[in-house]
């Protein structure tokens, strides 16, 4: 990064540290405004990822280290035993096996029916469009506590209780508005006269949808499509009140039960824990340019 | 769609009027299983919600249903825990969401800034917001619990005190606050930074042409011009805070003493613990006309300015 300011510097060959950190930022960034950043950075990073950090370490210590008063284990102390531990325990294998059926169909049954439903509003003209797609978002207001009363009857007239269908169906529901939202933001960005000239070119509405909406807008169904994992991945309340045996029983859910029942063990909780949220911060680290770029226009152009 | 005036009107019209016709269908058909699936799984409950808050019902009998008119939202008035959850619900989400909300802008005006790797950091900041609920709270949980909780060994080799401090009845309502802030904060950031970021440099210039200094730079040429994401991002908070659920349950369950207690912990234990459903749907009833007015007061708020 350095070797430009040597060759600027050509004679004198003593390039000052200001200097280089001055040529490694951008033009209009000024060296001391650029410090002040940083460590203004550095304060919310510390507030923000330490914790998660702390956490990620003190997986790889042992109960000892997490029952001394010491701050940082020594690294010759670090193992991987906690992960066989956990990663070995038939309950929590299950668990995850069942977060990721459940998370995985919610997924594919969210985009599908949002995908529809995104398209039919972004591209038809009929009456209560408007009002359809209101009536979507002013669900998010519902307290989930008061539906779930009358919900929890309703899935047990229909015998969904404790199986997955009925765990999948409740979470796709929760996620489908802003699913439709988003989706809805991404197709309409898309020139309609793309349509118009598949269209000349002889295909159907449909056709439309397959071969120019979606190959189009890629980076919106992956936003929907993480934003609904991540809705039933974390879920603990639905799951709570569908789920009545192991069969059933997703990650959060696991883990609230495992934490009660361990209140001594912190190694395997933590380590629970971390294995948990790895799924959504691997998918979140896939789709992260998509979703804060999606945050910065298409979800809050005020449709 | 229908507006060429051109040769051969008769057919061209009712072919038309028939292509609009179809599109009209078509249209209603692809977004029909989305709406049947709301229909079922999110407004036939809450009409039926609605309607069992002026019932007595059993978790135990459901089929045996009493109608007491109003008797439910009488009784709220007589129920000191419902109007401890009523005023804690408020004050944990007016202080978390102005807290968010600062922090929030704080955030956004350090990522908004083009140093290098602030790519990395905007989006490494958004973790807190994708972890799962359970997580956070077993994180915090072991931050703080007795003895060898992270934040016990620090306050401790600093000669303060040390507790399990989501027991402590002063200091669990201030860190379930702080959780809520923790999580969300970089939402807010990456909102505000985006709007922050949309606004064209030429007006700052022609600003500082006028004099102004940088905080009236700040009023008079940022704010107005994230009003409108901040309003989103406030109503979206308001309600995610004032329903939310998870994290006062899993963290405290509404303890100690209650002093953490909001309508959404002790609607749940109404229902699912005391069987009391006619009692708790009265009060899910007043949490959602808290939420209505609420959203309707701040949007038309927004829109007169």
């Amino acid at each position: 990064m350095a070797t430009e300011t040597d060759a600027i510097d050509g004679g004198t060959g003593t390039t000052s540290a200001i200097q280089r950190f001055d040529e490694w930022l951008d033009e209009d960034v000024s060296p001391r405004r650029a410090l002040a950043v940083y460590a203004a950075l550095g304060v919310f990073m510390l507030f923000l990822l330490l914790p998660v950090l702390y956490m990620i370490l003190a997986t790889f210590t042992n109960q000892s280290f997490l029952y001394s008063s010491a701050l940082l284990p020594s690294l010759s102390s670090l193992t991987l035993a906690n992960y066989v531990n956990v990663l070995s325990t038939g309950a929590f294998q299950q668990y995850f096996v069942n977060s990721t059926i459940i998370a995985t169909a919610t997924t594919a049954l969210t985009l599908s029916v949002g995908t529809l439903a995104a398209y039919s509003l972004s591209r038809f003209d009929y009456p209560g469009r408007g009002s359809l797609l209101l009536a979507f978002l002013g669900t998010q207001m519902l307290p989930y506590v008061l539906i779930l009363i009358p919900f929890f009857l309703l899935m047990y007239t229909l015998d969904l209780i404790n199986s997955h269908l009925g765990i999948i169906i409740a979470h796709s529901v929760i996620a489908l508005p802003l699913a439709i939202w988003l989706l809805k933001g991404y197709f309409d960005d898309i020139p309609e006269s793309l349509d118009e000239a598949a269209k000349m070119d002889g295909c159907s509405q449909l056709d439309v949808l397959a071969r120019v909406i979606l190959p189009l807008s890629l980076p919106g169904l992956a936003v929907a499509g993480f934003y609904t994992f991540t809705i039933s991945w974390n879920d603990f309340l639905l799951v709570s009140v569908l789920s009545q045996t192991g069969a059933t029983r997703t990650l959060p859910y696991g883990l609230q039960l495992f934490q009660s029942q361990n209140q001594v063990a912190w190694h395997l909780v933590l380590t629970a824990a971390t294995i948990t949220m790895v799924p959504v911060i691997v998918l979140f680290a896939a789709v992260q340019q998509w979703v804060v770029k999606g945050l910065a226009s298409g979800g809050m152009k005020g449709t | 769609m229908a507006t060429n005036t051109s040769q051969g009107r008769s057919p061209r019209y009712s072919e038309e009027f028939k292509s609009l016709l179809s599109e009209t269908w078509l249209g209603y058909a692809l977004i029909l299983p989305a709406t049947i699936l709301v229909a079922a799984i999110i407004l036939y409950p809450t009409v039926r919600g609605i309607q069992m808050a002026f019932l007595e019902v059993s978790l135990l009998q459901p089929g045996e249903e009493t109608f007491v008119g109003l008797e439910n939202f009488a009784e709220m008035a007589n129920d000191a825990v419902f109007r401890t959850a009523l005023w804690q619900t408020v004050l944990l989400t007016a202080l978390a969401v102005s807290l968010q909300y600062l922090l929030g802008m704080a955030l956004a005006m350090v990522l908004k800034e083009k140093v290098p790797g602030m790519r990395f950091f905007r989006s490494v900041s958004m973790v807190t917001w994708v972890l799962p609920i359970i997580v956070m709270v077993i994180l915090f949980r072991f931050m703080v619990q007795n003895g060898f909780g992270p934040a016990n060994i620090v306050l401790g080799a600093l000669g303060l005190e040390t507790t399990y401090w989501f027991g402590d009845p002063e200091m669990a309502f201030p860190l379930i606050v702080l959780m809520h802030v923790w999580r969300n904060v970089p939402f807010y950031a990456i909102a505000l930074m985006a709007a922050m970021n949309s606004i064209p440099e030429t007006q700052y210039e022609a600003a500082r042409l006028d004099g102004a200094g940088a905080l009236q730079r700040f009023r008079h040429v940022t704010l107005p011009q994230i009003s409108y994401v901040s309003m989103i991002m406030i109503v979206l908070h308001v309600i995610f805070t004032f329903n939310n659920f998870e994290i006062v349950y899993l963290s405290t369950g509404g303890g100690p003493l209650g002093n953490t207690e909001v309508l959404a912990t002790y609607v749940y234990k109404t229902a699912f613990e005391t069987y009391a459903l006619g009692y708790a749907a009265s009060m899910g009833v007043v949490m959602l006309v808290i939420m209505l007015t609420f959203t309707a007061v701040y949007v038309k708020l927004e829109d007169t300015d």
